[in-house]
């Protein structure tokens, strides 16, 4: 089958690999039908997450159709339309039972590397790094699922690929970045990065009943697509001071709530930014928390900072006193998915959101190394690439 | 939570295993090997660098005749919350056909006379072995085992450990603890090369019990060996190793419909 393989930064090829096959008895193999390139896919794009091996195959955003089942799988038949969640969880452990769907004790295989980075191991992950588990992922033609009986969920309606994908992971993301500021009537939000998990972020806050929604980004297209859904715009670009223009824009209060949306790749024109792209350019610091600084500083007393953004290692110089001394909580965390996909579902089956708005390009699998760099540079106005692993490249 | 395993008043006893002799231990023999090779390369020199070289072999002459004669003693002590009761983990652990399953790296035989036989380093080629009786049990509570005092003779090789099951709090089930002694000839070289590839002795019980919990919560153990990608190269391979993702390839044509 054809695949989308890592060989190292900024080279991704697509090659011809062995189709996967049943290794537990609570696998599936779905053949894949539409598959995205996410954010964080743009943090292992440009090298900078650890624990990455040449030949990986990436992709954790797709959806498809069941082919072959494990004997323990019997929730699901062969033929069944499934969207199958980024994280893989067992269903069984504390942490699913409390359902921290995101730090499942028990599907991480290299659970032993994650434990020297991280102390203890979150679930394992989809096309991403090792330290995740080192699954083959989803930009590909067939796709091994484990424990299909606890994460894939069945499309039964005749809702398209289109509308129901980005259930795979961005649109709990944003839903669960938006719950995680506990939201209360009057509540305004300032959410950073208006990508596609910032837009999920915007619509899912004004579902959990926020005043106003304040949107920060640079790109028009983007600024203009959080306009659509009733956001206040602020382009950091045409600004002196950030947190003081939040301030002024909240009547002096600050936001109730921040969300990060944005993660470690952040670009600023500040000192501290041009000192943390200096310390990554030495790889001595993994991370550029620029977004997360002014959100601390931005945010009310007493507010929260919510973090959907994916950060991989150690961050450097954060205004920690003012976090202690404004009383600020963090909230963040892998999504943990199981919670929000049916309730999401039925969101989009009754009209309430169409996640395919978000869409800007459609091309096959052939045409993924271009599209990682288009999505990455921003150009062509691309917001969100989806591809079809079985339509022939239009170059072709 | 503490473990009492009996093993303080043991301490003050005698050693059983005494310190190893010189010619059975290939650490001992390449040390001294190499380190004569550099007293002889750095004292033909005739330049500080030969000084430097001879030092460094007589370093190592010294290290073979000392430390790598003290054999490694060590406490291991490692625990796992698994959400089942403890009736249900002692059951588990004690039939045959689970262990093969969960433990890692070891083999494990009961013998006719109430006895086991462990055997741990097989697929590398070399094997350590020992005998071991199982001294104190209390199905559902503790297992407590020890070496057998002929075959600390006869393999060099002393052991004696407990495992304990515990309510956990509240209702996450059971608190599952190893604490192991352990007195085997291998000294620090062969420890640090045992470690990099994963077979120190704690991570060994570390892994095991964590696959113990995998199997007994998720029903099956994680895996991604045999899953396809693409062209791994040699820093790939190289990866695959220092990451401990064995390899396995099974020959066969793809089982799948609808192509």
């Amino acid at each position: 089958m054809k695949a989308l393989c890592w060989q190292g930064k900024e080279d991704v090829r697509v090659e011809t690999v062995d189709d996967p096959r049943i290794l537990n008895p609570h696998d599936a193999i779905i053949k894949v039908t539409h598959t995205a390139i996410c954010g964080s896919d743009l943090h292992l794009y440009d090298g900078y997450m650890p624990t990455m091996e040449p030949g990986d195959i990436l992709g954790h955003e797709f959806m498809g159709e069941v082919v072959e089942l494990g004997k323990a799988v019997d929730n699901l038949k062969v033929g069944d339309r499934v969207v199958v969640p980024f994280t893989i969880a067992c269903g069984n452990c504390n942490f699913c039972k409390q359902e921290l769907w995101s730090l499942c004790d028990n599907t991480n295989p290299n659970a032993w590397l994650a434990e020297k980075f991280f102390g203890y191991t979150p679930s394992g992950l989809y096309g991403y790094t090792h330290m995740m588990g080192g699954y083959a992922g989803g930009q590909a033609q067939y796709v091994r699922v484990p424990f299909a009986n606890v994460g894939p969920l069945k499309i039964e309606s005749d809702l398209n690929d289109e509308q129901v994908l980005f259930l795979s992971d961005i649109f709990p993301t944003g839903y669960m970045g938006a719950e995680n500021c506990d939201i209360k009537p009057g509540d305004v939000i300032a959410i950073w990065g208006c990508g596609p998990v910032g837009q999920f972020a915007i619509r899912s806050a004004f579902m959990l009943g926020a005043a106003k929604v304040i949107a920060i980004d640079r790109f028009p297209e983007r600024l203009n697509l959080a306009r659509d859904a009733n956001a206040e715009i602020l382009n950091y670009d045409e600004v002196d001071y950030l947190v003081e223009e939040l301030k002024w824009m909240t009547g002096g209060r600050g936001p109730d709530a921040c969300i990060d949306a944005v993660g470690m790749e952040a670009h600023g024109h500040t000192l501290p930014a041009f000192y943390d792209r200096a310390k990554q350019s030495m790889r001595l610091s993994l991370d550029r928390p620029t977004v997360l600084r002014e959100a601390i500083q931005a945010c009310r007393k007493g507010g929260t900072v919510s973090i959907p953004g994916v950060y991989g290692g150690f961050i450097d110089k954060i205004p920690f006193g003012a976090f202690v001394n404004k009383a600020l909580t963090f909230r963040t965390g892998q999504t943990h998915m199981m919670r929000y996909m049916k309730p999401l579902l039925t969101r989009i089956q009754n009209g309430e959101i169409d996640p395919s708005f978000l869409i800007t390009h459609r091309l096959s699998l052939d045409e993924a190394p271009e599209a990682y760099k288009i999505f990455r540079d921003k150009q062509e106005q691309c917001i969100k690439v989806v591809m079809d692993p079985w339509a022939e490249s239009k170059a072709a | 939570m503490t473990i009492t395993t009996g093993m303080a008043e043991n301490r003050r006893e005698q050693s059983r295993l005494r310190s190893i002799p010189i010619s059975s231990n290939v650490e001992t023999l390449s040390c001294i090997a190499g380190g004569g090779a550099l007293i002889a390369l750095g004292l033909a020199r005739r330049s500080w660098i030969g000084w430097v070289l001879a030092a460094t072999g007589g370093g190592l002459v010294l290290n073979a005749l000392i430390n790598e004669r003290r054999p490694y003693q060590g406490t291991v002590r490692v625990g796992v919350t698994i959400r089942r009761s403890p009736d249900d983990i002692y059951e588990f652990i004690r039939d045959p056909e689970n262990q093969v399953k969960f433990l890692e790296g070891l083999e494990l035989r009961a013998n006719a006379d109430q006895s086991m036989t462990l055997a741990f380093g097989r697929p590398a080629g070399f094997t350590l072995q020992s005998d071991a009786q199982i001294t104190d049990e209390r199905p559902g509570e503790y297992i407590a085992w020890s070496a057998t005092p002929e075959s600390v003779q006869e393999h060099s090789l002393d052991h004696r450990g407990v495992i304990h099951f515990r309510r956990a709090p509240g209702d996450r089930g059971t608190e599952v603890a190893v604490a192991l002694d352990l007195k085997a000839p291998v000294g620090p070289i062969g420890r640090a090369l045992a470690s990099f590839v994963g077979w120190g002795p704690e991570q060994m019980v570390r892994e095991s019990l964590r696959r113990l919990k995998q199997l007994m919560e998720a029903g099956e153990i994680p895996t991604t060996a045999g899953q396809p990608s693409g062209a791994r190269g040699l820093k790939g391979s190289a990866l695959r190793v220092l990451y401990r993702e064995r390899n396995f390839e099974q020959p066969g044509e793809s089982r799948l419909a609808g192509d």
